[in-house]
């Protein structure tokens, strides 16, 4: 899986990869909220976003993501939702895409704290745009350290899985 | 090297936002909620002024709200959104932070002070 798989086979990860991802956010939607902060989430599912982006590049990250992402909207029955996980998603993964080269090895781990920190500003900034005004920016000091402690675990947890499966690879 | 400046800008912004969080003041000498669709001002209620609860229903092509109002505090009772998280987030009596409805595009926020209202209000 380290090394660029083309054609079928690549289509098939992917795919894989999407229904992984969109498994794992479905989970987790059923899980009762962790404070009344709304937004507040350990986001799993990018686990599975962090590992494509290292391992098999930001064209792939963004297809995999936009899948989850669309496809989530649909099954959870809130197909507004939609407006916010696209914002908040391509932001992140701009991020991402920034980090990639900076943070490599050892260290992919703390992409993901950044990333979730734009992943709430940007859906803040759709709702800001949505409800038209800035009042929701309220939350942002409550998104920006719950963001952080998320990440952190996400990222851990994709780090461990990107070594293990490169160690399955090999 | 980079790991530690992005780690410590990480450190700062949450330093940053806690920081924020423990000296914001809510302001609720004079609190009055203000409820908001699509950044219109729909409903706007001197909670110090209210002496027995009562609700209110919120209405629109999107769906329905009913607002709960009691002395000094507001909250949505009902909402037939499916992830009720205006619901979930119970009562609110300062301006820290408001009650949003993203699928029916309703805020409901408090707003601390005189200052907001006309003179004559007060």
């Amino acid at each position: 899986m380290a090394g660029p798989v083309k054609g079928a086979g690549r289509i098939t990860q992917l795919a894989l990869l999407t229904a992984i991802a969109l498994t794992i956010f479905m989970a987790e939607a059923q899980m009762d909220p962790l404070t009344a902060v709304p937004g507040v989430k350990l986001g799993l599912a990018n686990i599975v976003t962090v590992y494509v982006m290292f391992v098999m590049g930001p064209g792939d990250a963004l297809l995999v993501l936009s899948g989850r992402v669309f496809l989530g909207a649909i099954f959870s029955g809130q197909p507004m939702t939609l407006i916010y996980s696209a914002a908040g998603g391509v932001l992140s993964w701009c991020v991402l895409c920034l980090l990639r080269k900076l943070l490599t090895g050892e260290r992919i781990w703390l992409v993901s704290p950044v990333a979730a920190i734009f992943h709430n500003l940007g859906q803040l900034l759709a709702a800001a745009a949505v409800l038209r005004t800035w009042t929701v920016m309220a939350y942002l000091p409550y998104l920006v350290i719950a963001a952080v402690l998320a990440g952190l675990f996400t990222g851990v947890a994709a780090q461990a899985l990107i070594k293990q499966l490169k160690k399955v690879q090999k | 090297m980079r790991t530690k400046v992005i780690a410590l800008l990480l450190l700062a912004a949450v330093a940053g936002s806690a920081a924020f969080l423990l000296l914001q003041s809510g302001g609720t000498e004079h609190p009055v909620a203000r409820i908001t669709r699509d950044g219109v001002l729909l409903e706007e209620i001197d909670l110090s002024r209210v002496d027995t609860p009562y609700s209110i229903t919120l209405e629109d092509g999107s769906g329905t709200n009913t607002v709960l109002v009691e002395p000094g505090r507001v909250r949505v009772s009902e909402a037939d959104c499916p992830d009720q998280i205006c619901v979930n987030q119970g009562w609110i009596a300062d301006g820290t932070v408001p009650i949003v409805c993203l699928p029916h595009r309703l805020i409901l926020e408090i707003v601390g002070g005189g200052g907001n209202l006309d003179g004559g209000a007060g």
